[in-house]
């Protein structure tokens, strides 16, 4: 990744997804309940965990200019991006479908979240031309 | 049928695919509320159970299923079915996406044990969902750890 341009399309909406989703972890999901709150942790926290690693992955080499190997178990950062941004989708959609009662604004946040976390991996392996996709 | 081999980490995510299948239709959660006899034939407690697929777990929990199925799917189309599948979607060889899937099913598994619950406990679907996830994942380790091997579908 060239760290001094400044982020891409894709890149901005990984950042912003992962800012919304942690914002969003503690605010009402199910009920009166965050996803860090009793019944709800860990499973509803996932969701947003994995929000969290993408937008930091991309925020500590873009702006701290920080050096992350160049692959993690054999997976690229880009393959990385794309696994946990289609799981974090399927997991929004999901949610989205099970039945939780009334759905909080936390939970509505994180199925956003989740959705624009897959379409900003897809854009990804567009930017960077990985072949993945299209 | 030819004569078909399958090594022991696609016996395991066969098999492991099965199970979570199964199990995902027997108790997910049991709740047992003790039995009262209030008297003018009014009777009051008792045990239920909720599968994978009950209200208020469909999607949620029938997830590591549908990733089960989805592996299982994939090296029985190949290995009976003859089918040839690309060689690497997404750019991923198939051995990564088994890992990858073999991981969220053993995650999600596993996050549904810690999770605290209410008054409900695990029932035998939940347990045996529990263990096939942690079987897919080893299933899917075994592949990529099996030595000298090339991207390919099984």
């Amino acid at each position: 990744m060239d760290d001094n341009k400044p982020p891409t399309p894709a890149e901005l909406t990984i950042l912003i997804a992962g800012a919304v989703m942690l914002v969003a972890s503690f605010l009402s999901f199910a009920g009166n309940t965050s996803a860090w709150g009793r019944y709800l942790f860990p499973i509803a926290t996932l969701l947003p965990l994995y929000g969290i690693v993408m937008a930091l992955q991309v925020g500590l080499t873009k702006f701290a200019n920080i050096s992350l190997p160049d692959r993690i178990v054999g997976f690229t950062w880009e393959q990385v991006h794309l696994v946990l941004g289609l799981l974090a989708g399927l997991m929004a959609v999901a949610w989205l479908i099970t039945d939780t009662g009334n759905k909080q604004i936390g939970q509505w946040l994180e199925v956003l979240g989740g959705i624009a976390l897959a379409v900003g991996a897809v854009m990804m392996q567009r930017e960077r031309h990985t072949g993945a996709i299209g | 049928m030819k004569n078909v081999k399958l090594s022991p980490a696609n016996i395991v995510i066969l098999a492991a695919g099965a199970v979570m299948l199964i199990a995902s239709f027997l108790g997910f959660y049991k709740l047992d509320i003790p039995v009262e006899h209030l008297g003018g034939g009014v009777t009051v407690g008792g045990s239920t159970s909720y599968n994978a697929w009950s209200s208020g777990q469909f999607l949620i929990a029938t997830l590591p299923a549908f990733i089960g199925m989805a592996m299982a799917g994939q090296i029985a189309l190949v290995t009976f079915g003859g089918v040839s599948p690309p060689e690497k979607p997404l750019g991923l060889t198939w051995d990564q996406i088994h890992l990858v899937l073999g991981f969220q099913a053993a995650l999600m598994m596993l996050a549904f044990l810690i999770r605290s619950k209410p008054t409900n406990s695990f029932g035998i679907g939940f347990w045996l969902m529990l263990l096939s996830g942690i079987a897919l994942f080893v299933g899917a380790v075994m592949r990529t750890s099996e030595a000298g091997r090339k991207p390919r579908a099984v």
